[in-house]
This record gives structure tokens, C-alpha cells and sequence, in this order.
């Protein structure tokens, strides 16, 4: 007799997770994913999960899945070397971590150069961490650990935006209040395949209730499919049709149609700027200024009843704090408010100007810079949860491949200041951020905010005064040192310039400071940097080098090819672990409850996979850490604390806890968590119930009511502390020696001036490969497959079915016309070539591509994982090349590169 | 009277296949046999494209071709408007295939599995030999439908008596239930949209809508 | 890639009947046509035996390549459940029904048989026709004017293999080359109905590429029979070799003309957006 049960569990393959899913498991095998119907009314999609797990039940079953150890034998290793895979037990595999891991202990954990001698580098967006069980306890008891060794990120991220949107409005992600936006001028966006099944499902619902959206883009997208309109603008340009924006805004309205209440009190437009770039400050308080049109005087900015000058010129008295405490006292000085200096600075940025450098006609621009402002309803107010609130239905939004290099820092300027000017930062409507990293816990960001005393909001800059920078970097790509904006924090190392590190190990790339070792000991997982970083040929013969590799891994594949041992864990319907659900976070997700989720075995694990608890506390064991770990996941370093004043749930640190025993504790701990400590259910509860939640103030949705509580105000237009910070660091920097990081540093610019970007890549194409830009006519540039993008599931037959249902999947996208022109028909097999390396693909003819551009959906160019290299399906990356001239100065590089096609004749 | 109908809202899909693979999952289909699908379509030619994602699959005509030709009886058509293949009488013939205007019938004539020969475990306990050298397609999930309403629940409200496809749709695009019904959902859609039928000229009466306003 | 808003798109060639359909088509048009026109032209007497069995086994022959592409041949007899509206039914019902005349005759040497075997034939061809007729999906061969096609070139095909048959046993009658001519052209006739109607449709550019040859093939089945039809009855010495040259060419260009109907032309419907966007229940006018 055949029995049939359902599992719940979550999938969290993309950051905008969790979503909740049950697997119906017949006889003891996995056979069906459907979404889970009981988080209708908790979660903002109804329980619904995207395709990718429907891919999980494959991948349990996957005949090319590692399920046991294996141990390299050939000690040689590159490309072309044959690994000698043997398997072997989990003690020898555990026992071999654990000597180098102890021989490490016995002599420092960190290297002669000053970096950890043990790496770890996972992919997605960190997404990994919700699968890899108390690995993070592991990891925190060990020491220092360097995750420098990025698998994309910083390349594949909304990396400015991350940083920036954070210091202005706690916005490391950054979407729109979709349920109630009305016009969406969207660069790039590709919120209907990167957003989850929540972005999906509420801009469905916004286009049912009639939002515009207008899709600004050189490739018509998924998400360009569905906008009211597509305006094919020439790449990179984004910032010239944003600064035309600002120009109508600032320029051709008058003030008094922006949102003037909005600048004067939630922002920093009336602080006056010094002569030296500076705010002038009251000599006694350093208290910012500001121009009381009431008194026709200069005032400290927190006077109360003032009417603060937007625009103008004052002649004032004051000091300037610059640099490292430099001060300036003026007895009489011009001082412009920080808005006038902003409209100076877009004064020549019209839209004719724009015209010809975006190719989108300047009527084009100009309409759309007066339907946002037209849109924006400004003086509007809606009534939310007993709160009137400015109501500002508008959104300036930009897609990955805008956020992040060169270019990037003016882009999510200008479109946060399009936000200021009409009042939409934080309101209902508007744009709004949903999780922060830096400055806080990122399931707390109400509980990030605190206020600086300028004014804004506080911001933990790593410090670059002499006394307190972090003058030797502490892990390779020197995060600490080099980018003051990333903060310090537990995650901040994965948002330093993971391009440096990689250039250092190949002695590319801060010549002073030497090439460092590679690391010890590399923990690998759940990623594969050598697919899905840039110049990937040479980042394999870089992992080559690194002495010994351990890999988790779930098929072979182009970087554990390099390692020394695999590992199989206990994939994701396998194994177990409690996270987070609910609040605000990442893309889109804004839910009214709060709790916990739980990961459960829906089957026993194939083979010799492991739960990876099981693997931290064997590991922790075999290296005298187990007190050291448990200690760290009482403490909460498993998701939250197992211990507070109102519950007791801690481990036993002295003994080693079985998977359940663990994951029980955190159970407890969550249930206690989300009733106030009235409940204390553990594993079983949530085994059976598959989430608990508690319910989350709908109001924190909006950083404004916060804001206007505590009388701060939004750090726009002017960047003083970037000023000021950029002159520090350069300072620091040079003290040093270092001169190989001055491009970075003209970053630092209080207002970002606009750059010719084609100029510049085509620029450093030339100086760094010897090459004539002009021969390298087509932007490469990449889009998000959603069937794919951070699943980890290349190998999966099934994915590969329904992904090739959508353009892109099976060739190279480019223009007709421009084809026809080159005698290439629909399939023909094309070669593409940047400087830095060649690919070749099937041509796949369209309409909806700019004659400038190519595109290459996803990201493959597999030659070892089973099944994945036979796609046939090449690759960007390996085209992109690793150079420290495009790195900008937060560290972050873009994937899109200068490439030449031509038709491979047969 | 009931007819089991569905409506797919254009200006929701986003093409992303979530349809299809919770079909290919709920109807464990062999690889490339999807009863549902959604294509990819480019319109216009540069810089005047659109493109839009259309979910596609049987349309359980009302008057279907397939039903007409097939010499075997094996395809029927139940009271409540489902087009229906009984595996166990087909012959095979693929006359259906070619009688389809929407291109929604398969034929396997071999065992395939996503991995080669060999089924992988949840291949295997699913696998269907009945279903080997038939004609198959979209049943509109109708053991699901029979097995909801056996419980007293309603197709296209309760997700136990609706089709899987809908059931996944993670944009709400697709929709399902009974046309008769002037209070049902699809009812209701119909009537506050516009809407178009594919191929309509061809007097097939298809039970499948599709919402689109035109830009 | 398409470029007008409501044309059809993904109109891939269908891949449900390969050569072994257009096998029955070719062989069973050709074989029931024989048997009509056998008995037709050995009035009022039943034909030659052999040419009875000549024309069943083609039917026969045209069956048996249907019977390899089914996927289930041993459930084959389930093809007889659905007279009431499957032409494929009432083909297999017909070529049931030619099986037992042309056996009555042969056993009976009954010309009223015969008569029967041969109206059986013609209603045989027509199914063939019909049964391309409705299969709404393939544009090429829903063409109504497929059915009227599909019989001329049967009848071609029937006279042309009595004409070689005559030939082969000796026996060549006077006036087949002149009915040959004329049907070769009737059959023309209809081609060029069937073609102008597709080329002023939708079809796409593979259906079109394949009706050009067709067309070619077509031009020369039809003008080399009525030449070689001309040299045999104006050049009594010729007749035997013209009128092999014309049963020649004209089966041979009816034949590929099947072949290439079924496996190239026959392009499926494929999908396109509505072009009559509507408002309202569909059901309100029946409310």
C-alpha cells in the first residue's frame, strides 16, 4: 500500500526569501513541489514559491550528485589535470580538515602578511548561509576567517546601492512601495525576474490597478515586457538621462512645484556650503547652518521655527571642519545652500545634452522628468495605521547593471535626489528601502537608526582619522583599510572589492602591499567563483595555486576541480535549519508578520550527504572548539540567542549536540521568540507547522514616521562626510605609499559630476591591453535568468526544460538587423571577443535589443559540472575583465565589457 | 450546467515557467511533454517591440477538432467542459496532434527520463507505462478537480480542486473555473477586462481566455 | 520573431505523421483509385483479377505504414470505434468494406461487386481527403480544396498504374492516354485552386518553399504527360513508350506531391494573439 504525506519546508535559492513550499513525498521519495497554501494571509504572495525549487526534487535524485567524500589524489592541479578523485570516509575527510585546521591553530591564525589563514567564500548573495546549518557558529569560534575571495559579489551586486542607500535612508535594497506607486521610471530593473515571487506578484497587482512604468534599458528584459514603456538608451549612459531629470526638475519648474516642505525639513538642501566644500558650522556647537529666511540670518540647522533658505547665496560668518579636524573660520564669507549648489552642478546637464549621449530624443526625457514630478502629487497625504503620512506615488529605480562601478555613485544619487525633490524618500508610495547590513541587525532596520549629530542619520564609516584607520588591512582585499563606507561589520567583508583580492593573489593589483599568500585552507560552498566571477580562465589557474581546498559541493564542478577534498552536504530538501521570516527585507518583501521558518528533511539524505550542523560539530570537535562553538550558537550566532532574560534554551557547551538536539533548542528559543516567551515548542512544533510569526508593525515599513519623530533628516543632496572621508582616506593612503588606489578616491565628491563612462572603459580598454576601442563596437552585457540566478542548479534537466522556454536560454541575443547586416541568421554560431578573452554561441535574433548591444542571459561557460557543459551555452565572464582602472571607490566593478563578434563560418 | 474554463491575464505573466514546471511536477510528464507552457513572444521590430509571455496548453474547446477525428474514442469531452484522453482505448495515431490548433498534444513513444535511460527514483514511482505511445495533454488537472469537489470544495477557489498550474501561478495570472458560474472568478474577470480567445476563427470554441489590454 | 501583431507564430513543421503517413496517402489513393478506375474501364465486366488484388494490396500496403507510426498497433482495431465523426473511422470501415468486395469478386467473378468495390474506392479516396481536411491544425491540409486535390491526384495516380499495368501484360487499350491527359490536368486544375488559396493565406515561408516545388514537380507531372500522351496518340508508333513516359510522370509527380503535402508543407497552425479584443461575459447574449 502506497503512502503519500506532504512536508513543508522553505526555499531560500534568492535573497528575496524565504518563501514557503511543501513536497509531497510518496513511498519515501520526493516527488512533487507545490506552494504552501497555510501561509496564505502571512505571506505577501500567498505561500506561493517560484520555479526554482521546483528543480529541488531533481536534485535530490540527480544520478552526476556527489554522495560520498572524495580526496584528490593528484597533487598537480589545473585545467587539464586529472584530480584522481578517490572517495573516501567522512572520518579520513573530517580527520584531514581537522590536522590543517589545528596545524593552522598551533601556529596563528593569521599569516605572516597579517590575513587569516583560513577563507571561506559562498555565493548568492549569502543566501548560503541559510542552508549551511551552524556552519556560521563554526566559523565565528574559529577567528578570523577571510571571505575577501568573492564569488561575484561586488560585480553581480546592487553594490552602490547597497552602501549608499544605506547611509541615506537604511536602504541596502531599495524597491518601491509597489501596492501603492503609481509611475516607476525604472533603469534597468529587472524586478520581475530578480524580485522573487513577492516583487512578481505586487507589480502584477500594480499593473492591474494601472501603474506606469516606463523601462529604461539597451535590452528589453522581462521586466521591460511588462512596462508601459521601453526607451532603448545606449549603455552605460544612465546617468546622463538621470541628470537631465534633476536639470528639468531643478531648472525649467520652479522650486515651488518640488516638494519644498519635504526639502527644507526632512533634508539637507538649506545647509550652506562653505567656500572649501564644507558645511558652514556654528564655531561653538559645529552645528551645520542654515539661511533663516524669517531672521535673514544664518542659523545652526535645529532651530526651531525657521524657515531655512532652498536656494540662494548668503554672505556668513562661521567655521568649515574638513579634514582631519582641519578648521576654517570665516568671519564673512559666500555660502551657498547645499540645493543651489546641487542646481549649479545639473545646470548643464539638459536633456538635449542628454540626447545625444543616451540616443533618447530630449522631449522623451523631458516628458518623463514631468510625468514623475506630474505623478508625485505633491501636498498629498494618506492616513496609515492612525499616522497621516506624505503620500508620494513614484519611484526611481535602477537595475544591476547600473549599480554598481563607475557610474554607479551618480546613478543612485540622482535618482535619491529625484526622490527628495518631490518628497518621495520613505513615504507611502515612494521609494523605500527594506533591510540594512551595515549599520544594523538586517531583520531590525527601525532599530539602525540613531541620529548624528549633523542632523542625519548616524553611519558607521570605518574611521579614517590617523589615530583609529585601519591602517594593515585584515583580510586580502583590505575592506577595512580601503572602504570606509562598507563599515565593519559581520558582513562587511562581502562588500569589499572582491576584484582586488583575486588581482592581488595574481599580483595584479596593490603593488605595495605585496602579493599575499592564498590562504591555508579555502572552505568553498555552495558557489562556483569560477564560473560566476570575471576572467575566469585566470581565476582558475589562481585557485590552482591555493594549497589546500575543501569543498561543499553538490556536483563536481569548475572550482572544486581545483580542490583538494569534496564534500556532499545534505542538500535542501535534506537537511535542517530555523531562519528568519517576515519583517522588511530585500526586494519587495513587506509582510505584516514576523517569525521564524523552519528547513526539514523532506527525505533522508542520498547517499553520504551530511547535515551541515552534523559537519560544523564534528569539525568544532576534532578541533577542541566545541565549547567555543556551542558558546557561539548560545549566544546566537544560529539565528538568535538561546538565552535571554526571558528563556533558557543554551546547549550544553561541553558536549557535542546532535542536529535535532540543536536545532530543538533554536526551535524553543523562536517560539519563545515570536509569543513574548509565552510558548516554548521546539522541532516537532515546527516540523508539523513549518513557520511560527508574530505580527510586524505595518508603520515600519516607512523610514519617514522614524525620521520625523527624531527630527532627522535625509544626508542629500550634499556629501560632506564623503568629502571629508575621501580627503582622510587619501591622506592615510598616502602616508602609506599608496598611490594605486588615487582613482578610487575621485569617488569621494560631495555632489558625484558626470563621467563619459563609454569614454572611460573604452579608456582603460586602451591603456591596459593595447587595443583601439573602436574596434570593439558592442556592449556585452548580461540579464537575469530567474530559473537559474543563485539556484546552484545548472546541472537540473528540469530547469534547463522551462528555462529554454524563454529567449535567451539557448544563444546570444542581438539586434535583426544589425545581424542581417553581418550575414547572420537565427542559429548561426558566432564568436564574441572582449580583450581579455573569446566565447562563442548561437546567434538568436531580435528585435528587442539595442544595434549596440549583446546580451548573454545567466551565467554558464561550463566545461566540468555534468550536464551544465553540455549546454552549449556560453558565458560572459570569462569576457569581463579584472581591472583595477574600473573598480570604483567602493570597490565595485560592473559585468559588462567592450566585446567584437563575428560570424564563425562552418 | 458547469464549464471549467481558464483565463490567463497577459498583462500579469512574466514567462517565468513556474506553470510549467508545477505542471510537469503535479502531472509528472516526461522531459519536454509540457501540458502547460508559456511562450516568449517579440512583436514589432526595433525600437517599436513589445514583448509578452502567453501561457498556452489544451484550450478544452468546447467544440474540439481533436475530439472530432480521433477515430478511437479515446479523447472525449466531460459534461463540465474538460477535454479528456482515455490512455487505456488510445491507438496512438496522433491524428489528434494534427487536428490540435494550438499545438497542445504530446506523444511518447519511448520511456525518456531526464537523466538517459535510466529514471532517476522520483521518475520511477511516478512513471506511467499506460501513458507510452498515446496521445496525452492537459487534463485541466481534472483528478484534482474530481478529488476537490468529492471533499465540497470549489475549482478555482480552493487550491485541493484547482488545476496546478494555476494553483503556482506566482503572478495570479492564471485563473481557473467555472464560465457558468456568473459569480465565479473567471466570471468575474471576464467581465471587467477585455479579453481574446486564440484562433477563434477556427470555431473551436476554446475554453481558455486571455486578458490583455494593448498598449 | 514576428513582426506583425496578430500573424501566427511558432508555425513549426509538425512532427506527428512522418513518410509512413504520407505512405498511406500514396499508396491507399493510389491503390483505391486504381480499383475504381479498373472497374470502371473493364465495364461492364468485373477487371482482371490481378489488378483487383494490385489495388488491395496498395490499400493494404498504405494501412500497414499507418499501423507502424500508431504507438499502440495491437490496440489497431480501436480505429473502428468512431464512425459517427472520425473520416479515419470511416477510412478504415471503407477499406474493410474494399477487402470484402474485391474478395466477392474474385471469389464470385460478379460484376456488381466490382461496381461496389469501385464506388467503395472512390469513397475510400474521399476519406483520404476528408481526413486531411480536418486536421484543423496543419493549415496545409485543413484547405478544403485538399479534398477535391487529394482525389484528382488519387485518380491520376489509379489510371496512371492501369496504364502501366496494361502495358506490363501487354494489353494497352486504346483511349487511356487521352483520359490520362485529361485527368492529369483536371488534377493540375485543382492544384492550382489549392495553391492560389494557400499562397493568398498566412502560411509561412517553409509551407511556401515546399509549394514551389511541389509546384515545379506538379508543372512536370502535368506537361509530360500531355506531351508524351500527344507523341502516343499522334505517333502510333509510340504509344506504348509515350504512354509509359506519361504514367510515369504523372504517378511519380502525384506521389511526391503526397510526400512532401505531409512531411514539409504541413506546417502546424502554430499560436497568435486574438485580433478582436472583446468585453463582457461571454456568456451575456446567451443570458
Amino acid at each position: 500500500m502506497s503512502t503519500t504525506h506532504k512536508v513543508s519546508t522553505y526555499c531560500y535559492q534568492c535573497v528575496n526569501g524565504p518563501d514557503m513550499l511543501t513536497v509531497e513525498v510518496t513511498d519515501g521519495v520526493a516527488t512533487t513541489v507545490a506552494p504552501n497554501f497555510a501561509a496564505k494571509g502571512y505571506h505577501p504572495a500567498d505561500g506561493k514559491v517560484c520555479v526554482k525549487p521546483y528543480g529541488l526534487v531533481q536534485k535530490i535524485y540527480n544520478p552526476n550528485r556527489l554522495l560520498k567524500p572524495l580526496k584528490r589524489t593528484n597533487p598537480k592541479k589545473g585545467r587539464n589535470e586529472d584530480p584522481g578523485w578517490v572517495e573516501i570516509e567522512w572520518e579520513e575527510a573530517l580527520d584531514t580538515i581537522a590536522t590543517r585546521l589545528n596545524a593552522i591553530r598551533a601556529t596563528s591564525l593569521v599569516d605572516e602578511q597579517g590575513y587569516p589563514r583560513v577563507a571561506f567564500t559562498t555565493g548568492g548573495a549569502a543566501t548560503p548561509y541559510f542552508y549551511m546549518g551552524t556552519f556560521a557558529s563554526f566559523l565565528a569560534a574559529w577567528g578570523p576567517v577571510d571571505q575577501s575571495l568573492g564569488a561575484g559579489g561586488t560585480v553581480k551586486c546592487y553594490h552602490t546601492e547597497h552602501v549608499y542607500g544605506e547611509l541615506w535612508h537604511r536602504a541596502f535594497t531599495v524597491c518601491p512601495d509597489t501596492p501603492r506607486c503609481e509611475y516607476i521610471v525604472s533603469f534597468g530593473n529587472n524586478i520581475d525576474a530578480s524580485g522573487g515571487v513577492t516583487s512578481v506578484r505586487r507589480h502584477a497587482d500594480a499593473r492591474a490597478r494601472g501603474i506606469k512604468r516606463v523601462q529604461i534599458e539597451p535590452h528589453l528584459s522581462i521586466t521591460g515586457a511588462s512596462a508601459s514603456e521601453w526607451l532603448p538608451i545606449r549603455p552605460k549612459t544612465d546617468p546622463a538621462f538621470l541628470y537631465a531629470m534633476l536639470h528639468v526638475l531643478l531648472h525649467e519648474r520652479a522650486i515651488a512645484e518640488l516638494d519644498v516642505a519635504f526639502l527644507k525639513q526632512r533634508t539637507g538642501s538649506p545647509y550652506l556650503v562653505g567656500p572649501n566644500g564644507f558645511f558652514m558650522r556654528d564655531p561653538v556647537s559645529r552645528k551645520p547652518l542654515m539661511w533663516d529666511l524669517t531672521s535673514s540670518r544664518a542659523v545652526v540647522f535645529d532651530t526651531p521655527g525657521i524657515d531655512p533658505a532652498l536656494q540662494g547665496e548668503f554672505i556668513i560668518a562661521g567655521i568649515e571642519v574638513g579634514a582631519d579636524e582641519q578648521v576654517w573660520e570665516h568671519a564673512s564669507v559666500p555660502a551657498s545652500t547645499a540645493l543651489e549648489v546641487t542646481r549649479r552642478m545639473v545646470e548643464p546637464h539638459t536633456p538635449e545634452w542628454a540626447a545625444a549621449i543616451c540616443d533618447i530624443p530630449a522631449s522623451t526625457i523631458r516628458r518623463i522628468a514631468g510625468e514623475f514630478l506630474e505623478h508625485a502629487r505633491i501636498g498629498e497625504t494618506i492616513e496609515f495605521e492612525g499616522r497621516t503620512l506624505p503620500f508620494r506615488p513614484v519611484a526611481v529605480m535602477l537595475g544591476k547593471g547600473v549599480n554598481n562601478g563607475w557610474g554607479a555613485y551618480e546613478c543612485v544619487w540622482a535618482r535619491t535626489m529625484l526622490m527628495i525633490l518631490v518628497g518621495g524618500l520613505e513615504v507611502p508610495g515612494g521609494l523605500l528601502g527594506s533591510t540594512v547590513h551595515i549599520s544594523g541587525m538586517d531583520f531590525d532596520r527601525m532599530g539602525s537608526v540613531a541620529p548624528h549629530p549633523d542632523g542625519f542619520l548616524d553611519y558607521p564609516f570605518n574611521p579614517t582619522d590617523k589615530e583609529h584607520w585601519a591602517s594593515q588591512p585584515q583580510v586580502r582585499h583590505g575592506h577595512t583599510t580601503l572602504i570606509p563606507i562598507i563599515g565593519g561589520g559581520l558582513t562587511s567583508q562581502l562588500m569589499g572589492s572582491t576584484v582586488l583580492s583575486w588581482m592581488r593573489l595574481q599580483g595584479r593589483a596593490a603593488d605595495s602591499w605585496g602579493k599575499p599568500k592564498p590562504p591555508d585552507l579555502w572552505f568553498v560552498y555552495r558557489c562556483n567563483p569560477n564560473i560566476s566571477f570575471s576572467e575566469t580562465d585566470k581565476m582558475g589557474e589562481t585557485m590552482a595555486t591555493f594549497p589546500f581546498t575543501v569543498a561543499f559541493s553538490y556536483t563536481q564542478d569548475e572550482t572544486n576541480h581545483f580542490a583538494d577534498l569534496v564534500l556532499p552536504e545534505a542538500i535542501d530538501l535534506e537537511s535542517t535549519q530555523l531562519i528568519r521570516l517576515g519583517g522588511t527585507h530585500y526586494f519587495e518583501q513587506f509582510w505584516d508578520s514576523q517569525g521564524w521558518v523552519l528547513r526539514q528533511p523532506v527525505v533522508k539524505p542520498q547517499g553520504e550527504a551530511r547535515d551541515f550542523t552534523w559537519i560544523s560539530t564534528e569539525l568544532a570537535k576534532r578541533t577542541g572548539l566545541l565549547e567555543a562553538y556551542n558558546t557561539m550558537i548560545n549566544m546566537g550566532a544560529a539565528g538568535l540567542p538561546l538565552k535571554t532574560e526571558q528563556y533558557d534554551f543554551s546547549l550544553d557547551v561541553g558536549k557535542a549536540h546532535s542536529v535535532d538536539e540543536t536545532w530543538d533548542a533554536v526551535c524553543r528559543a523562536a517560539s519563545a521568540d515570536v509569543t513574548d516567551g509565552v510558548a516554548s515548542d521546539g522541532l516537532d512544533y515546527f516540523k508539523e507547522k513549518g513557520f511560527r510569526v508574530k505580527p510586524f508593525p505595518k508603520i515600519n515599513w516607512y523610514l519617514y514616521p522614524r525620521m520625523e519623530d527624531l527630527g532627522l533628516r535625509f544626508e542629500l543632496p550634499y556629501q560632506e562626510r564623503v568629502l571629508r572621508i575621501g580627503k582622510e582616506l587619501a591622506a592615510r593612503l598616502h602616508e602609506q605609499g599608496v598611490t594605486w588606489w588615487d582613482r578610487q578616491l575621485h569617488e569621494y565628491e560631495p555632489l558625484p559630476t558626470w563621467k563619459d563612462l563609454n569614454k572611460l572603459w573604452s579608456d582603460a580598454y586602451e591603456r591596459a591591453y593595447g587595443i583601439k576601442a573602436k574596434d570593439y563596437p558592442f556592449w556585452l552585457l548580461t540579464a537575469r535568468s530567474m530559473q537559474y540566478a543563485w539556484g546552484g542548479n545548472v546541472s537540473l534537466q528540469m530547469i534547463r526544460e522551462v528555462a529554454a522556454n524563454v529567449a535567451g536560454h539557448d544563444g546570444i541575443m542581438i539586434n535583426a538587423r544589425v545581424a542581417e547586416d553581418m550575414g547572420i541568421e537565427q542559429g548561426d554560431r558566432i564568436e564574441v571577443t572582449s580583450p581579455v578573452g573569446v566565447t562563442t554561441g548561437r546567434a538568436l535574433l531580435r528585435q528587442g535589443v539595442r544595434p549596440d548591444t549583446i546580451v548573454m542571459v545567466g551565467q554558464f561557460g561550463h566545461w566540468k559540472t555534468p550536464y551544465a557543459k553540455d549546454l552549449d551555452m556560453p558565458s560572459l565572464n570569462n569576457l569581463v575583465p579584472m581591472n583595477m582602472d574600473l573598480v570604483d571607490g567602493t570597490g565595485s566593478a560592473v559585468d559588462a565589457v567592450l566585446v567584437k563578434i563575428k560570424k564563425i563560418r562552418s | 450546467m458547469t464549464r471549467y474554463v481558464m483565463v490567463a491575464d497577459l498583462n500579469r505573466c512574466v514567462g517565468c515557467q513556474t506553470c510549467t514546471a508545477a505542471c510537469r511536477h503535479t502531472n509528472a510528464t516526461p522531459p519536454g511533454v509540457q501540458w502547460r507552457k508559456v511562450l516568449d513572444i517579440e512583436m514589432g521590430e526595433y525600437p517599436n517591440v513589445d514583448r509578452l509571455f502567453m501561457p498556452v496548453g489544451c484550450q478544452h474547446c468546447s467544440d474540439p477538432p481533436c475530439m472530432e477525428v480521433c477515430p478511437s474514442t479515446a479523447t472525449g469531452q466531460r459534461k463540465d467542459g474538460i477535454v479528456t484522453i482515455d490512455y487505456d482505448i488510445c491507438i496512438g495515431c496522433s491524428y489528434c496532434a494534427v487536428a490540435c490548433p494550438y499545438q497542445a498534444r504530446y506523444k511518447v513513444e519511448e520511456a525518456r527520463f531526464a537523466y538517459g535511460d535510466t529514471p532517476t527514483e522520483n521518475e520511477a514511482i511516478r512513471f506511467d507505462a499506460g501513458r507510452i505511445g498515446v496521445a496525452q495533454k492537459c487534463t485541466f488537472c481534472a483528478d484534482r478537480v474530481d478529488a476537490g469537489l468529492a471533499m465540497g470544495l470549489t475549482p478555482g477557489v480552493d487550491p485541493d480542486a484547482t488545476p496546478a498550474c494555476a494553483n503556482a501561478c506566482i503572478a495570479n495570472a492564471l485563473t481557473f473555473g467555472d464560465l457558468e458560474d456568473p459569480n465565479s472568478k473567471v466570471s468575474e474577470l471576464l467581465t471587467e477586462n477585455t479579453w481574446f480567445r486564440m484562433h477563434e476563427e477556427l470555431g473551436t470554441d476554446p475554453g481558455f481566455f486571455y486578458l490583455w489590454n494593448e498598449k | 520573431m514576428i513582426n506583425e501583431k496578430f500573424a501566427r507564430f511558432g508555425t513549426v513543421h509538425q512532427t506527428s505523421w512522418d513518410g509512413r503517413a504520407a505512405g498511406n496517402f500514396i499508396c491507399g489513393g493510389a491503390g483505391a483509385a486504381l480499383l475504381a478506375i479498373a472497374v470502371l474501364t473493364s465495364w461492364p465486366t468485373a477487371p482482371d483479377w490481378r489488378l483487383l488484388v494490385l489495388a488491395l494490396a496498395l490499400i493494404g500496403a498504405g494501412l500497414a505504414f499507418v499501423w507502424t507510426e500508431i504507438g499502440r498497433p495491437w490496440r489497431a482495431f480501436n480505429v473502428l470505434f468512431h464512425p459517427q465523426t472520425s473520416w479515419m473511422t470511416r477510412e478504415a470501415f471503407v477499406a474493410g468494406l474494399i477487402a470484402v468486395l474485391v474478395f466477392a469478386t474474385i471469389a464470385t467473378g460478379m460484376a456488381a461487386t466490382a461496381y461496389a468495390a469501385a464506388l467503395a474506392g472512390l469513397l475510400f479516396l474521399y476519406c483520404q481527403g476528408r481526413i486531411l481536411r480536418a486536421a484543423k491544425g496543419i493549415p496545409a491540409w485543413r484547405e478544403p480544396s485538399i479534398v477535391r486535390l487529394i482525389v484528382s491526384t488519387g485518380l491520376v495516380e489509379g489510371l496512371a498504374l492501369l496504364i502501366l499495368a496494361d502495358l506490363a501484360i501487354g494489353a494497352a487499350r486504346p483511349n487511356m492516354p487521352a483520359a490520362l491527359l485529361l485527368l492529369a490536368v483536371l488534377r493540375f486544375g485543382t492544384w492550382w485552386r489549392y495553391r492560389s488559396r494557400m499562397l493568398g493565406s498566412d502560411a509561412p515561408r517553409s509551407t511556401r518553399t515546399t509549394l514551389a516545388v511541389v509546384h515545379r514537380a506538379l508543372l512536370a507531372g502535368t506537361a509530360l504527360p500531355v506531351l508524351a500522351c500527344g507523341a502516343a496518340i499522334a505517333v502510333p508508333g509510340a504509344a506504348a513508350a509515350g504512354s509509359a513516359v506519361a504514367a510515369l510522370s504523372a504517378l511519380g509527380a502525384g506521389w511526391y506531391f503526397k510526400y512532401l503535402l505531409i512531411t514539409r508543407a504541413a506546417q502546424v497552425q502554430g499560436y497568435a494573439l486574438g485580433n478582436k479584443l472583446r468585453r463582457g461575459h461571454p456568456l451575456a447574449a446567451q443570458r
